[in-house]
């Protein structure tokens, strides 16, 4: 079975992403979330065997070595790695907290950054020539009241998915960004239905961005139709110009 | 494990257009004398991982084939 690792496939974007892959029938999805289960059972039900669903916090960054070790490498070849999974400390920068900073940095930067490392090792040990695609956010681009620190995680995300390209295209192995705009998903749950027109109103399309664009996306930069694509990032965001 | 190790450098040097070893010395430099780079010490570290179930860059610098065996002798006891 050929694998592509998705975090946080338990709802919104990244559900979306496992279930499409898993439509598409080429690859297994390995699904890595704090979900206990439950939430994940219409994929599993859906993929059957090409999917596994790991229950794990990815604000435990020292404990990414064991899980890759112990679990990861025992099910097969990891073709790909979509890095989804998310957590927003949103507030503005004079109530900036360390605590919940740093727990954000771990679970949006360290996690994705550790996971990508064993991910390579095992593009390496196999000789795969695999796709990495890190889902940024337009935060990163187009500032925000209240979303500075989140949007620096992203920004990270992307400094390092455009090295790792660099580190690794002369084995095959791409990296890239999908940048989605705003989607009404639980990300943004906490946002008035005001702040949400506000914010569709940024764009050139004056809409919320359809995650099923998203989605597409994802799949067309872990396929082969993506292959002379590297170090890059996808803005699907209605035109947020 | 030396011989398991001579089998790994040199499908390494093979697929890196190097010749191969025809015997492993302590005082190789794995740079200088093998002309490896940071990419396929990269790879060495994961197959000699996935073979011995040791990071051989864990926890610290590695520059000779000495250094590695000792690496792999190190985690594998006497």
């Amino acid at each position: 079975m050929k694998w592509i690792i998705v975090t946080g496939e338990s709802r919104g974007v990244g559900k979306a992403i496992a279930r499409e892959i898993l439509m598409e029938g080429t690859y297994g999805v390995i699904g890595i979330s704090r979900s206990k289960g439950a939430e994940v059972e219409d994929l599993k039900q859906l993929g059957g065997e090409h999917f596994v669903h790991l229950t794990y916090d990815l604000e435990n960054v020292e404990g990414i070595k064991s899980l890759y070790l112990q679990q990861l490498k025992r099910l097969g070849v990891i073709h790909g790695f979509v890095n989804n999974s998310a957590w927003a400390y949103d507030d503005i920068i004079s109530n900036l907290r360390v605590d919940p900073l740093e727990k954000m940095f771990r679970i949006n930067v360290l996690s994705p950054m550790h996971l990508t490392k064993y991910v390579i090792r095992d593009m390496l040990l196999n000789k795969t020539e695999g796709s990495i695609v890190h889902i940024s956010s337009i935060s990163a681009h187009t500032g925000y009241k209240g979303l500075s620190m989140y949007a620096s995680t992203k920004g990270a995300i992307e400094a390092f998915s455009k090295n790792t390209a660099r580190e690794w295209g002369a084995r095959g192995i791409r990296s890239n960004c999908v940048i989605p705009g705003f989607m009404n998903t639980a990300m943004s749950a906490s946002l008035t239905d005001e702040q949400k027109e506000r914010i569709y109103r940024r764009n050139a399309m004056k809409k919320e961005t359809a995650m099923a664009s998203v989605v597409r996306t994802v799949l067309f930069l872990l396929s082969d139709q993506s292959s002379s694509i590297t170090g890059t990032g996808i803005h699907v965001d209605n035109g947020t110009i | 494990m030396q011989d398991k190790l001579i089998v790994i450098v040199n499908d390494m040097c093979k697929d890196n257009g190097l010749p191969p070893l025809k015997r492993l010395d302590a005082d190789q430099h794995l740079r200088d004398d093998l002309n490896m780079d940071s990419l396929m010490l990269a790879e060495l570290t994961v197959r000699v991982e996935s073979e011995f179930g040791v990071d051989i860059f864990e926890d610290g610098l590695v520059e000779t084939m000495g250094d590695v065996i000792r690496k792999i002798e190190g985690h594998q006891g006497p």
